[in-house]
């Protein structure tokens, strides 16, 4: 399965500056037969790319050797499609061993965990996709610039309420930012939009309150916790964010073109999102699979008595957790056992940062976003998630 | 990843998740209410798959390749593409496409051989003992409805741990209830067990009953049982854990939808 472990470590690939339609893209375009020259592409276009996949579809050097000639050598490469097709044999080959090794407690507990959250998050990812591909496809770059004040100053927190129309999860928000970044609005805003949107709109906030009736608190809390967090992130990057932290495919503007023409950059556009964000969703929800297996229940007993080592252990737990934002409340509500304040940071947290966004992020903005953004949303969404709670609840219970 | 193996590979996980959807498969994974999201991004993403291959076969037909010429069926298809001004990124053949679309096949292959099964005693036996109820489960008065009239009601076990910590009114006082559920042993004692899910497999938590005068099964069995409330238990001294004389109990297949919501 080595095809299948390889990703993770050549997503730089995708962070470098794509090359513009000059001449080497064009020689690469040139193999109709094969085009997996996605690693080795000629023309010295792809400085960070060490030769690194462990994927057999690129055989180290054969490429380079006749970079102007790809159709000469091409029945000789491996393509990603034979590939494909050879771990789909081998792994019905080996159904049974594999069947099989899922047999111990842990790894049948995290194999149910991770396809649930792949099956669960799937749907709001197709959502945002699909809602990516229509801003790209439909809504003008100036249209754009016209839905929000022109100072960052008003723009982030008028871009943090316009969160609270999409509902959805994580998984939503992200590939809809990243167009809305890559369609020219402001960074600030788009970030703000995506921390807000998957902790304050409709859906999220009603089943806070089903899930603590009699304490509508926790509900302004919420609200007011995640509002704050996506705010203060968004002026934090407005004030010492950089451009160039955010890998620079994301800016690539789509032309939607005109008439009939337009629908196809929505289905492609969708598409390629998918294809780009899939993966690291997966990525997320196993990671979150083993999480949810290994982190032991007794870190939560005990903590009664200690409000700031709930705080600090719930926060952290919304991260390796990676719940979906409209069940955590009810997990929250379950753990009776703790005061109010410490279940309300991890109502904050758990929807602006937990593993599986940071390998959506990651996937989606480069690893170097990812690194600087989500440690920082984690420190601001604890304290805003903490005063917030102060306020709402009126005091530590 | 090739673009025509991103296509595939999206067809299978389209296929998927019609798959589950259209079956019960999915109520291992998601509550109920999920089957007509999932039935419409699986179609979705066939629809962008089968729409995508099509197209690409008929603009390689309508399209031969030129003698020399390094420029090929990308005139035609630039100004459908999504980067057609400037970014070659996304929709032409796949220079500069990331390895990360390969992680796909995980669900897909999990799905399709392994489908893995509904979580149950294992999962409980992993969490602390107790319930953990909170006072949001039920009317903040504790006065709950009457059980419905009958010899044995069927009751939810979430529903009959609630009433039994937090029900004031009395009302599984001397009643028998049936009740489904799976058995665990944990420390010497026997335990009828359920599993809440909210969103998915993710987020559940059990909720447990004792059992005194149970059947010998081994964990994991699932029983419906006719049984009736001992009084004084499900107090914070037991974790929120009513006790439970079995009256009657049954041995039965596990139920399609294995998890309560």
């Amino acid at each position: 399965m080595s095809a299948v472990a390889s990703p993770t470590d050549t997503t730089d690939n995708s962070s470098v500056p794509s090359f513009s339609d000059g001449a080497p893209a064009d020689t690469a375009e040139s193999d109709t037969v094969d085009s997996d020259t996605a690693v080795t592409t000629p023309g010295g276009s792809s400085p960070a790319t060490p030769a690194t996949p462990a994927t057999p579809a690129t055989p180290a050097g054969s490429d380079n050797v006749h970079p102007a000639r790809p159709g000469r050598a091409s029945w000789r490469r491996v393509s990603s499609l034979q590939v494909f097709s050879a771990v789909l044999v081998a792994a019905l080959l080996l159904q049974r061993p594999l069947a099989e090794a899922l047999d111990g407690t842990s790894v049948r507990i995290a194999a149910t965990v991770f396809v649930a959250v792949c099956v669960q998050a799937l749907p709001f990812l197709v959502l945002g996709v699909v809602l990516s591909g229509l801003i790209a496809a439909f809504v003008s770059p100036a249209a754009l610039g016209r839905l929000l004040p022109r100072r960052a100053v008003f723009a982030v927190p008028a871009a943090g309420l316009a969160g609270a129309v999409l509902p959805g999860c994580e998984c939503a928000s992200v590939p809809v930012a990243r167009r809305l970044i890559g369609q020219g609005l402001p960074d600030a805003a788009a970030l703000t939009f995506l921390l807000a949107a998957p902790a304050i709109n409709p859906v999220v906030l009603v089943a806070t309150a089903v899930a603590f009736p009699g304490e509508p608190a926790m509900v302004a809390g919420r609200f007011g916790g995640s509002l704050a967090t996506a705010v203060v992130m968004g002026w934090l990057w407005s004030r010492f964010g950089r451009p160039e932290w955010i890998a620079a495919r994301v800016r690539q503007r789509v032309h939607p073109g005109s008439g009939g023409a337009r629908w196809w950059v929505f289905l492609e556009t969708a598409r390629h999102d998918l294809v780009a964000a899939g993966g690291f969703l997966v990525l997320g929800g196993l990671s979150s699979a083993v999480l949810n297996v290994a982190v032991p229940a007794s870190w939560l007993e005990g903590l009664a008595g200690h409000l700031l080592l709930g705080i600090v252990v719930m926060a952290l737990l919304a991260v390796l957790l990676a719940l979906c934002s409209e069940a955590d409340a009810f997990v929250a509500a379950s753990l009776g056992s703790l005061p109010l304040l410490p279940r309300l940071v991890f109502l904050v947290v758990g929807p602006a940062v937990d593993v599986k966004l940071f390998a959506l992020q990651s996937g989606t903005f480069g690893r170097g976003f990812a690194a600087r953004f989500a440690p920082t949303t984690l420190v601001v969404a604890t304290v805003c998630g903490t005063v917030a709670g102060l306020l709402a609840l009126g005091g530590a219970r | 990843m090739r673009r025509d193996t991103q296509n595939v590979l999206l067809v299978l996980l389209g296929g998927a998740l019609i798959k589950i959807s259209a079956t019960d498969l999915y109520l291992r994974y998601v509550k109920p209410g999920n089957k007509w999201y999932l039935l419409t991004a699986g179609a979705v993403i066939l629809l962008l798959a089968g729409v995508s291959l099509g197209r690409d076969a008929w603009l390689a037909r309508s399209a031969p390749r030129r003698p020399a010429g390094p420029r090929r069926p990308a005139g035609p298809r630039r100004p459908a593409g999504p980067h057609g001004g400037g970014g070659p990124h996304a929709g032409r053949h796949g220079h500069r496409e990331p390895h990360s679309p390969w992680l796909l096949m995980l669900p897909v292959l999990a799905i399709f051989l392994v489908a893995p099964p509904a979580l149950g005693a294992d999962s409980v036996q992993r969490a602390s003992a107790g319930n953990s109820v909170t006072a949001a489960a039920g009317p903040s008065d504790g006065d709950f409805p009457p059980l419905p009239e009958g010899g044995a009601p069927e009751l939810r076990l979430s529903d009959f741990v609630t009433r039994a910590v937090w029900d004031r009114s009395g009302s599984l006082a001397g009643r028998d209830v049936t009740l489904t559920g799976f058995v665990v042993h944990r420390g010497g004692a026997a335990e009828l067990a359920r599993l809440v899910i909210t969103c998915c497999a993710a987020d559940a938590r059990p909720m447990v009953v004792r059992l005194t005068g149970a059947p010998d099964l081994p964990s994991g069995s699932w029983l419906r049982l006719r049984a009736r409330l001992l009084p004084g238990s499900a107090t914070a001294a037991d974790g929120y854990t009513p006790s439970v004389q079995v009256l009657d109990a049954e041995p039965i297949p596990e139920p399609v939808e294995a998890y309560e919501y």
